[in-house]
């Protein structure tokens, strides 16, 4: 079967879910055992859309998130009061069930609000990473510093600032001189769809008003990884205020090396090389201010690779990028809501021989929709999104509309 | 018939007018010291109704084994969630299935309060008249966001901060399904009934409903969402009537 066909095939599953659920066939709450020691949760969201031809939705090679069913399962064991274990696996478009997080969570002293978590852990940089569910994202699309592919990749990298510009608007399939020669695609400025593994350490303030994260992780905020293949790791923060009730401002860093070892190598034409100097370097600043009906959200995404010059013209270090966007919504009568997203995604420009460009095409996106439950667990999304890239040899304008049901227990 | 005659009948006329006129101020006097009086008169005029209600008592044993709504795995939380108290679920309400005539009369509607307090609704459970209007304060430093899609009231409170208090009116009979949009573990219920003879159960299960008219009534337990059957119960003229419950 296609993928097309297993969507069609989704969306006949979840209709007959949404009409079986009022009578409470499905599971309204998460199913709780062993008296509550070990609780399930789910996602399920079935989303039909029209082809993309610019590939401005895509996610990785083959999946794009207005034509997906996205399953997830997410599983927390209490040990007692200091010890949980946390997982989630995930299926796109009934493909391969992946594991997506899987991590123990160690509270040291239960009156203090301090955590320590190791494995495959939620993302610490960005305000986004933690509300990807489709439930908790108001609209359909992502934001583009968590979701759109741009050119550059950890494997492989342009020679020059020539091939580099040859390539842009490409980052849903590349393929360069140096690295691995497969045909891949590129990295987001973070990933909202892989998470990292390493360890993280959480404090807040008693009254919550203030709390920090700090994490040791493998890959990087565009490429996580669960093995590390540069021999170093990332450090990775985040420092989140709440000065007044409804009002919530956040700051993120992180360093660590991208380039892979082997890339590094095949770039500096050496074995032993030092993956150091080629890192990303990314900071995030977030606000969020919500009252009675309505939540407004602000995020800026500043992200900084350095890679090694193989040939002339050379690239400029660092290749940066940033990512802005704000987000609205307002709830018009229970059940019912609006949103929209207005987002952008600009980089930095490069001299190749003749000509001065951003090193790849930048991309706006505006989105509206309304969402509407049909039940407290099962949300109906409908949005229309117009895509604008400025360059490149794809389609430089998409406008799609697209719907999505979400069931959640 | 003589003059003197007439007279002595007219006079007698008067005395049987006065003595009937006297009856109706003592019937009157009689009925307005009843009414005011807190303790029912041991008059024959007052006493029928107060004497006539009853009550009904009894048990409800929970037999299933309810539990919290639990949190949805954190998984993409950075931290552990906040220590939350488990709602009572073992508390039921009792209700009559038809309630007597004259129970429908319009509420003035009073208040009732369902507070919102380390994540958890208090009470977890609400039995309230329609008309009755519920406040809803929030008591914890952060938003929470009160609504419900249940079709005998919707509505959506927004967000709102610490010390506040949002209200609703019930204004139609039905079982209200209470969330909270930003931790979807809260939950909670509303009962809102037409009549008055309704009663929630102790920490033991026990209930008490008063004032009933005597009559056969149906009788329903009800405890998170589940209904036990209805059972007849007849309650006698100002005297007691027991049934017990289970609600499986």
């Amino acid at each position: 079967m296609t993928g097309w066909g297993r969507i069609t095939r989704a969306w006949m599953l979840l209709l007959c879910i949404a009409g079986r659920a009022g009578a409470q066939v499905l599971p309204a709450e998460p199913i709780a055992v062993a008296g509550g020691r070990l609780t399930f949760g789910g996602d399920v969201s079935a989303t039909i859309g029209p082809k993309d031809p610019g590939f401005f939705n895509f996610t990785d090679y083959n999946h794009s998130t207005l034509r997906m069913l996205r399953v997830d399962f997410s599983a927390a064991a209490k040990a007692g009061d200091h010890f949980s274990l946390l997982a989630e696996v995930r299926s796109e478009n009934l493909g391969q069930v992946r594991p997506y997080a899987l991590f123990v969570r160690i509270r040291p002293w239960t009156a203090r609000n301090f955590d320590i978590q190791a494995g495959r852990v939620p993302p610490t940089f960005g305000a986004f990473t933690r509300r990807t569910y489709a439930n908790d994202n108001p609209l359909i699309g992502y934001p583009l510093a968590y979701q759109y592919m741009t050119t550059m990749r950890a494997n492989a990298l342009a020679a020059s600032a020539d091939e580099l510009l040859a390539k842009r608007s490409e980052g849903w399939a590349l393929r360069y001189s140096v690295g691995a020669r497969t045909f891949e695609g590129g990295v987001p400025l973070v990933s909202a769809f892989r998470w990292d593994t390493g360890v993280q350490v959480h404090a807040a303030s008693r009254s919550g008003g203030v709390s920090g994260t700090v994490a040791v992780t493998s890959g990087t905020v565009s490429n996580p990884r669960v093995r590390d293949d540069n021999g170093r790791p990332q450090l990775a923060g985040r420092f989140e205020w709440r000065p007044v009730s409804g009002l919530v401002a956040g700051g993120s860093w992180a360093r660590g090396p991208f380039l892979s070892r082997d890339a590094a190598r095949a770039a500096l034409g050496a074995l032993d090389v030092d993956t150091s100097a080629f890192t990303q370097t990314a900071w995030g600043g977030d606000l969020e201010y919500s009252r009675d009906h309505y939540v407004l959200r602000f995020e800026l995404v500043e992200s900084g690779w350095r890679l090694p010059t193989v040939a002339a013209p050379a690239l400029p270090q660092p290749l940066s990028a940033l990512a802005t966007s704000v987000e609205g919504r307002y709830k018009l009568r229970p059940g019912l809501y609006v949103a929209s997203r207005v987002d952008h995604l600009g980089f930095s420009a490069i001299t190749g021989t003749g000509r001065t460009l951003p090193w790849d095409a930048p991309v706006t996106r505006i989105e509206a929709g309304l969402g509407y439950s049909l039940q407290r667990n099962l949300l109906l999304k409908v949005a229309y999104q117009h895509n604008r890239r400025d360059g490149g040899r794809l389609e430089k304008i998409d406008n799609f509309p697209a719907a999505q049901l979400v069931f959640w227990f | 018939m003589s003059q003197a005659q007439r007279s002595q009948s007219k006079q007698s006329t008067q005395r049987r007018q006065a003595a009937a006129v006297r009856s109706v101020l003592l019937f009157v006097c009689a009925l307005i010291a009843g009414l005011c009086s807190a303790v029912p008169a041991p008059s024959a005029v007052s006493a029928p109704a107060a004497a006539a209600s009853g009550a009904i008592r009894g048990r409800v044993d929970v037999r299933r084994t309810a539990t919290a709504v639990d949190r949805r795995p954190g998984v993409a939380d950075l931290g552990s969630p906040l220590t939350r108290p488990i709602p009572d679920l073992r508390r039921s309400v009792v209700y009559l299935e038809s309630a007597p005539r004259g129970a429908f009369e319009p509420n003035e509607g009073g208040r009732a309060v369902m507070d919102q307090r380390l994540e958890t609704f208090v009470p977890h459970v609400l039995a309230i008249t329609v008309g009755t209007t519920v406040d809803f304060p929030n008591s914890d430093k952060f938003y929470h966001n009160v609504f419900s899609l249940s079709k005998t009231r919707p509505f959506d409170l927004g967000r709102y901060a610490t010390g506040s208090s949002k209200s609703v009116r019930f204004d139609r009979p039905g079982i209200v399904r209470v969330f909270c949009d930003i931790h979807s573990h809260m939950n909670a219920f509303i009962l809102v009934f037409s009549h008055p003879f309704f009663a929630l159960t102790d920490a033991d299960g026990r209930y008490r409903i008063e004032n009933v008219p005597p009559g056969t009534y149906g009788v329903i337990a009800w405890n998170e969402g589940n209904a036990s059957e209805s059972k007849p119960v007849s309650v006698p003229d100002g005297g007691l009537a027991e049934q017990d419950f289970t609600v499986r």
